[in-house]
C-alpha cells in the first residue's frame, strides 16, 4: 500500500475533496472558457451580419459569388435558407445574415412554380432546369439565375410537400412538378428521348433489349402522363420529348 | 355606295413570317390523344394562327384553300396539319372569340369551312378608327366604307383592306358608344357613316 493512495477514513476524505477541487477548477476553466467563446461568438456573428450586409448587392446579383457564400455558410454549419418565411422572426440564421438570400430563394421558387404551372401541359410536370433558367433570364430588370440556384431553390420546395423534386434523367437535370414520380420504365426511355429528341417501339425494343408488349405499355403510360408527343405521321410512330421544343 | 373587295383568302400568303419554334416540333401537326397535351397544342396553334393572319394580313380562312398553305404545312419536316384538326382549332378559336364562323359557309351548312379571324377584335378596331378620325381631323366627316379601308388617309393605317364584315363590326361598335352614326341617302340608301370623334 503506498502513501499516496491513503488508506481508511482520511484516504477517502482527501479524495473527496481532490475531487471537489478538480470540480471546482474545472468549473473555473469552463466558465472563462464560456466568456471567451461567448466573445468570439459575438464578434463572429457580428462580422457574418457585416459581411452578408455589405455584400447583399452581390449575392442578390451573382450566381458564383452567391453560390460560393452559401458554400461557406455550409462549411461552418450555417443554413442560410433554415428559417421559413412564413415565421418572420426565423431561425437565428436568417436574421444574422438578413434577409437577402432567403428573400433571393423564396422568390425564386416562387417563379419556378409559377412557370411550371404555366407549361404544365405541355410537358406533363417534367420540364428541364435549362428551360426554367432560361424562361426566368428572358425577363429583363433581374439578375441572372444559375441553374444551381433553381436546383437549390426546388430543394427548399421539396419538404413542403408540393410535389415538387429534380430528377436527373441522361445527365440533365429536370424539374418535377407534379406527385407522380416515374416508374423505373418510364424514366429509362425519358432518358432515351434525350439522344434524338423522340423514341419508338424499334428504338427501345432494339437499344434496351425489351420485348414490344413492354415497349407499348410504357409509351402508352408516357402518353398518358402526357410526358410525351405523338408524331403518327411518322412511320413507325414517334414519340418525342416536349424538352426538345425550344432545341 | 361602292362594295369592298376583300382580299381573297385563297392567294397564297408570301412568307417571310418568323414561325416559332414549335413549328418545326414534328408532333405539333398530329392531333395529340392526350386532353392536357392536346390544350396546349390548342393553345400554341392559336397563336400561330393569329401571328401569321396578322402578319400576313389575312382577314379570313377558307379551311379548304388554306390547308394548302405553309402555315399547316411544314415542307421542312414533311408534316401537315389534316384539315378536321385545322377545323377542329378554328372551333376552339371561335369559342374563345378570335375567331367567328361565316354562316351558310359550304355546301353542308353544318360544316364550317370559312371564319373570320380577329387578330384584333372588334372593340380594337373601333378605338383604332376612332382615334385616325380624331388625328386625321375628320370629325362630323361623312365616309363611305370604301373611303375608310382603301382611301388615301388610311393608307399606312392598320385597317387598311380590312375585310368588309370586320369593318361594319367595328362601326357598329362607334354607333353603340353614340362615335358614330349611319347616314341614309334620300331614297333610305346607306350613303355612309358619321362620325362624331371620340370625347
Amino acid at each position: 500500500m503506498t502513501m499516496r493512495r491513503g488508506v481508511g477514513l482520511a484516504a477517502f476524505d482527501n479524495h473527496q475533496r481532490t475531487a471537489q477541487q478538480y470540480s471546482d477548477l474545472g468549473s473555473t476553466f469552463l466558465q472563462t472558457h464560456i466568456s471567451e467563446l461567448t466573445d468570439q461568438l459575438l464578434t463572429f456573428q457580428a462580422a457574418l451580419k457585416k459581411f452578408a450586409q455589405s455584400h447583399a448587392d452581390e449575392i442578390r446579383s451573382d450566381p458564383v459569388f452567391r453560390s460560393e457564400f452559401v458554400k461557406m455558410c455550409s462549411a461552418i454549419g450555417v443554413d442560410p435558407l433554415a428559417s421559413s418565411r412564413a415565421n418572420k422572426k426565423g431561425s437565428f440564421w436568417a436574421e444574422l445574415l438578413g434577409s437577402d438570400v432567403n428573400d433571393f430563394f423564396f422568390e425564386l421558387a416562387v417563379r419556378i412554380i409559377e412557370i411550371c404551372r404555366r407549361t404544365r401541359d405541355e410537358n406533363g410536370g417534367l420540364m428541364l432546369v435549362e428551360d426554367v433558367k432560361q424562361q426566368i433570364n428572358s425577363l429583363p430588370g433581374r439578375p441572372p439565375v444559375s441553374q444551381e440556384d433553381i436546383v437549390r431553390a426546388v430543394d427548399t420546395l421539396a419538404p413542403l410537400g408540393h410535389g415538387f423534386g429534380i430528377v436527373r434523367l441522361a445527365n440533365k437535370d429536370f424539374i418535377r412538378s407534379v406527385p407522380q414520380e416515374l416508374s423505373r420504365d418510364q424514366a429509362v426511355a425519358i432518358e432515351a428521348t434525350q439522344a434524338l429528341g423522340y423514341i419508338s417501339v424499334p428504338i427501345l425494343r432494339d437499344n434496351l433489349n425489351w420485348e414490344t408488349a413492354r415497349c407499348i405499355a410504357v409509351l402508352d403510360d408516357l402518353v398518358a402522363s402526357g410526358l410525351v408527343w405523338v408524331d403518327e405521321q411518322a412511320r413507325p410512330k414517334e414519340y418525342w420529348t416536349p424538352s426538345w421544343i425550344r432545341q | 355606295m361602292s362594295t369592298l373587295t376583300s382580299p381573297t383568302s385563297s392567294s397564297t400568303p408570301s412568307t417571310s413570317f418568323p414561325f416559332p419554334s414549335i413549328y418545326s416540333f414534328p408532333p405539333f401537326f398530329t392531333r395529340q390523344p392526350n386532353s392536357q397535351t392536346w390544350t396546349s397544342q390548342l393553345s400554341l396553334w392559336s397563336s400561330l394562327i393569329l401571328a401569321y393572319c396578322r402578319y400576313n394580313r389575312i382577314w379570313r380562312i377558307d379551311l379548304n384553300t388554306a390547308i394548302e398553305w405553309d402555315l399547316f404545312n411544314n415542307r421542312d419536316i414533311s408534316r401537315s396539319l389534316k384539315l378536321e384538326t385545322c377545323r377542329e382549332i378554328l372551333d376552339s378559336m371561335v369559342k374563345k372569340g378570335d375567331a367567328e364562323w361565316v354562316s351558310g359557309s359550304g355546301s353542308n351548312p353544318s360544316k364550317n369551312t370559312s371564319a373570320i379571324i380577329y387578330w384584333r377584335r372588334p372593340e380594337e378596331w373601333a378605338n383604332i378608327i376612332a382615334d385616325w378620325i380624331d388625328s386625321t381631323g375628320q370629325k362630323n366627316a361623312i365616309l363611305t366604307l370604301y373611303e375608310i379601308a382603301e382611301g388615301d388617309l388610311s393608307y399606312s393605317q392598320d385597317f387598311r383592306g380590312i375585310d368588309a364584315t370586320i369593318l361594319r363590326k367595328a362601326l357598329d361598335v362607334l354607333i353603340r358608344r353614340g362615335q358614330a352614326q349611319i347616314m341614309k341617302s334620300a331614297d333610305g340608301e346607306e350613303a355612309g357613316v358619321k362620325f362624331f370623334g371620340s370625347q
